[in-house]
């Protein structure tokens, strides 16, 4: 997809003369007797100031600090004023030939303007507006823009931008990436005239393998026309995450104009096949797109706890932007880790939530070598005869533990050993209790594992 | 302990002196750390019967206020003291490498290993010194992966370790995914194998022989909906019988933009019980600042066969749940979370002991962000159920100076009643933590906190405890294309565009 949206931002330069013409109407009957270029071809285009002290000697005007333009005026137009004779019937010190060009609607004398493009469109038979000129009459008028060696950049800034460009499809493949291959040249004399490669660097991270672009001169003012890089709309729905995969797979090429392999890994790790067939950044590229790593809108505060859902049901969506060494840096836990997955003060907190089991503890921690281990350094597991209570808040507890036993089976295990239960729950001694409650299925767990069975009732299973 | 540190500190040398391999690309993330901790225990006493006195309380004590149990026809008396204060510095050195590019395209070698051990007492998980996580060589090609060596699967019926080889292939056209793996067994929670000395402590029932596992699964995505089907079985080949024998489904279902309902259960073919179970409602709203679910779920412990925990009929709960997350101003997120949950009937007579069957957990949290350098965070959890309880608040102050460099000063209380014992502890935390990013793929960090706990019992084995702990971790990553973990610097410092450039 190669949709861009470019915004030219561009502003006419207001043209402010500093000489004010009409204030001269009486004074001058010829344009010739300040401009002499246009007469001959020679000369000067501006007067002596000199000659303006001649008036303004602060005797019969008051002095003026005018002074005439340094050097030729900076343009990307072919046009010199030399060409005139062959232009217009000769008699060049007539007045009237500078107002063909310069004078105004209202012809008032020394009344003028700048060229207006139009007039010199009306006279080479385009009819229309200056910017949506056929591609060749481009090149007719304009020299290219690196070849306008003294535009600044203000100057570049300020070129008229061009109808077709504000369509919002000129930043498809329809669009501007057509206009710039119509013709039969290599790149468009239309682009050429206001661009130069270094404008399409700042999106195009394919600018290498452009033909169009490569036609183009670099030169470094050709950015003074901004543009900005903004997402297509469809980047902006929220299932584009979970569904740019298979664009990507399918048509490579729409990424490639403004993503490199540097935006695939920016997020996936995993994916290589799909990434290793959009192009890495190399010499000579645009910078594209800048992609910034966000979790999908699913990530929520809670998903920590229950994304094993989606892990299992799609396995490849996770694996796009996580390792496996993610998954193990909290499935498996590492004993010289301070607080991460768990806050700060969860060793003191803990049991509340192994009671609970908020979580499942032993998706990540082994129930012995990991609880049982730490319980028994603490002296919190059962070493010895059954009768040590510790479970003092009721002193009838060893007697009437089966509730909270069924209830939290995987937290009396972190510190009893299946030895301490058969004291009494074994068929073969101690007091014969029965242990096994709803949903025992005797039969069941006969067929899968009478090793089970053997532990307590020896070789004497019950039928 | 001394073959462990030396160990331990081989690795950390070999570490620190790598090289380039010869192989045309690789990646090395080596994560180091240590922390310095204590905690306390009891220790198991007792005394005469002739020797005890009666308590303030009118029970029986010891002459220095301990209060005693006293059997019938026993002469002695049983207590718990407070243990001594355990002390202990582990420290571990993981590494995480990725080597590619050699010779056949597709094939690569993954291997996460650790080194641990412990400076002063004993700490959990340290032994042996040196674990090996996962190990293997890859085979990926579009249409499947091949995989051998040691493998870890992370699937809803937990993970899974084990020695062996696992094969996926992948029907891209028809949005299938099918996976078959077998080997011998590593387990659960840990990457040793069941007859490990270390996973025994208390001398229980173990398999002479590592388990036999083996299973798969089919996946079915499409842009609505995700499903899949599980399968594992682990068989104890010393008797040929099974260790344990489950199945699951899950699924996802995309309803609508930012609705999603996802869902799954597993049921444990050997007791021939359904297991745990859950369904989430889920919705984000378009501009992100409002995210929530709503769930449903059934846990249900699972136990191996050669254990007879599964014979006591453990019972599940059932807990229903919700979670809401807002932004009601651009530097605030408030966070709020609530379960209930309800344990099945145990069928036990317990006229004696009276126990709670049910329980709540509920917490809140905020961020507020004035700043982008600047975070506030505070937050209040409350867990109630049958055995232990907690609550308490909690925050936070972080000073962010650009990505490199963050500080936090944070604390916190806690309440934590037990049922089943004559212990409210509390404890209030503050300290300080750091996060500095002095190069690219270079990470420190440093956490250092004080705790002040306060055991209340009615006699003598009250107590009061504080600490320091300290904690420090070291991250950093070799590769031979750093820039395949992200963008060029550069690139990351231009200004992301407004709305967020894709």
């Amino acid at each position: 997809m190669t949709a861009l949206w470019i915004l030219l931002l561009v502003a006419q330069a207001p043209q402010s003369p500093q000489f004010d013409h009409s204030k001269h109407q009486r004074v001058f009957p010829r344009c010739a007797t300040c401009h002499q270029e246009p007469a001959t071809g020679e000369g000067a285009l501006y007067p002596d100031p000199a000659a303006c002290a001649r008036c303004h000697n602060g005797t019969v005007r008051p002095q003026v600090a005018w002074k005439p333009p340094a050097g030729p005026h900076p343009t990307n137009v072919r046009f010199v004023h030399a060409m005139i004779p062959m232009m217009i019937p000769p008699d060049p010190t007539a007045p009237q030939n500078c107002t063909v060009c310069h004078g105004q609607e209202s012809g008032q004398w020394m009344a003028v303007q700048r060229v207006n493009m139009q007039m010199c469109l009306a006279c080479h038979g385009v009819s229309t507006e200056h910017t949506a000129a056929p591609d060749s009459m481009c090149t007719f008028c304009h020299v290219t823009l690196p070849e306008a060696k003294d535009l600044t950049r203000a100057d570049i800034a300020g070129f008229p931008t061009p109808a077709s460009h504000r369509d919002p499809a000129w930043t498809t493949k329809s669009g501007h990436a057509r206009a710039a291959t119509t013709g039969g040249a290599p790149v468009a004399a239309s682009c050429a005239t206001c661009h130069a490669r270094d404008f399409c660097l700042t999106c195009h991270v394919d600018a290498p393998d452009r033909k169009p672009i490569q036609a183009l001169a670099p030169d470094p003012r050709s950015t003074a026309i901004m543009v900005r890089l903004k997402a297509p709309a469809s980047h902006r729905t929220t299932t584009f995450l979970s569904t740019h995969g298979a664009t990507a797979r399918h048509a490579p090429a729409s990424c490639t104009s403004c993503h490199t392999q540097e935006s695939c890994v920016t997020c996936h790790v995993g994916t290589s096949q799909v990434a290793a067939a959009i192009p890495r950044r190399q010499p000579g590229s645009g910078m594209g797109a800048v992609v910034v790593r966000r979790p999908p809108a699913s990530h929520g505060p809670d998903f920590a706890l229950g994304h094993g859902d989606v892990a299992a049901a799609k396995p490849a969506t996770c694996a796009g932007c996580h390792v496996r060494a993610d998954c193990l840096n909290c499935h498996r836990p590492d004993a010289g880790s301070g607080p991460h997955y768990h806050p700060v003060d969860f060793l003191a907190r803990h049991p509340a939530a192994a009671y609970g089991r908020e979580t499942s503890c032993s998706d990540c921690h082994n129930t012995a070598g990991f609880c049982a281990q730490c319980h028994k350094t603490a002296g919190l597991v059962s070493s010895g005869p059954m009768h040590s209570n510790f479970h003092d808040a009721n002193r009838s507890f060893s007697a009437g533990h089966g509730q909270a036993a069924r209830q939290s089976l995987e937290t009396c295990i972190a510190c009893h050993a299946e030895r301490d239960c058969m004291t009494c729950h074994s068929a073969q001694g101690g007091r014969h209790f029965n242990p096994h409650g709803p949903g025992f299925d005797a039969e069941r767990l006969k067929k899968k594992n009478p090793q089970m069975c053997t532990a307590c009732h020896g070789t004497a299973i019950p039928q | 302990m001394t073959r462990g540190r030396g160990a331990w500190l081989a690795l950390a040398l070999a570490v620190c002196g790598v090289r380039p391999a010869t192989a045309q690309g690789y990646l090395l993330r080596v994560d180091s750390r240590m922390q310095a901790a204590s905690y306390r225990g009891v220790t198991l006493d007792s005394v005469p019967v002739t020797d005890t006195i009666t308590g303030p309380s009118g029970g029986p004590t010891t002459s220095d206020g301990y209060a005693v149990t006293c059997f019938p026809g026993s002469a002695y008396c049983n207590f718990f003291r407070p243990g001594p204060e355990i002390a202990a510095t582990p420290a571990t050195v993981g590494a995480d490498l990725t080597v590619w590019g050699l010779g056949v395209p597709g094939l690569s070698i993954h291997a996460k290993g650790r080194a641990g051990t412990t400076f002063g007492d004993p700490w959990p998980g340290t032994d042996p010194a040196l674990q090996l996580v996962e190990g293997y060589a890859q085979y990926a090609a579009p249409r499947f992966t091949v995989q051998a060596g040691r493998l870890a699967i992370s699937s809803r019926l937990g993970f899974i370790g084990f020695d062996g080889g696992q094969a996926t292939i992948r029907a891209v056209d028809r949005h299938l995914e099918i996976r078959g793996y077998g080997g011998w067994g590593l387990w659960r929670g840990s990457v040793l194998p069941v007859t490990s000395a270390e996973l025994n402590p208390l001398g229980e029932f173990r398999p002479p022989e590592r388990t036999v596992v083996g299973g798969g699964g089919v996946a079915w995505t499409s842009p609505r909906f995700d499903a899949a089907v599980l399968y594992h079985r682990e068989v104890d080949p010393s008797v040929s019988y099974f260790a344990s024998e489950q199945a699951a489904l899950t699924a996802v279902v995309r309803i609508a933009s930012g609705l999603s309902l996802t869902g799954g259960a597993d049921y444990d073919l050997a007791l021939g019980a359904w297991g745990n179970a859950d369904a989430t409602l889920a919705y984000t709203a378009p501009n992100g600042r409002l995210n929530t679910t709503a769930t449903v779920r059934r846990y249900k412990p699972i136990f191996d066969l050669w254990t007879i925990w599964g014979a006591f009929s453990p019972v599940p709960y059932t807990a229903v749940g919700g979670s809401l997350s807002v932004t009601p101003i651009r530097p605030l997120v408030v966070r709020v979370t609530g379960e209930s949950y309800t344990f099945a009937a145990t069928e036990t007579s317990t006229p004696l002991v009276d126990v709670e069957n049910s329980g709540w957990r509920f917490s809140w949290d905020a961020t507020y962000t004035p700043v982008a350098s600047f975070a506030v965070d505070a937050g209040y959890h409350a867990d109630f159920g049958p055995g232990a309880s907690s609550r308490g608040f909690d925050g936070g102050v972080t000073y962010m100076a650009g990505e490199r460099l963050s500080i936090s000063a944070h604390g916190s209380t806690l309440d934590r009643p037990l049922e089943l014992r004559f212990d409210d502890a509390s404890v209030q935390t503050y300290g300080l933590s750091a996060r500095y990013l002095p190069a690219p793929r270079i990470r420190l960090e440093l956490d250092a906190s004080q705790y002040v706990e306060d055991r209340q019992r009615p006699d003598a084995a009250s107590f009061d405890w504080d600490q320091l702990r300290v904690s420090a971790r070291v991250v950093f990553t070799l590769a031979s294309k750093p820039e395949l973990r992200g963008l060029p610097p550069a690139v990351r410092a231009m200004p992301v565009g407004p709305g967020g450039t894709p």
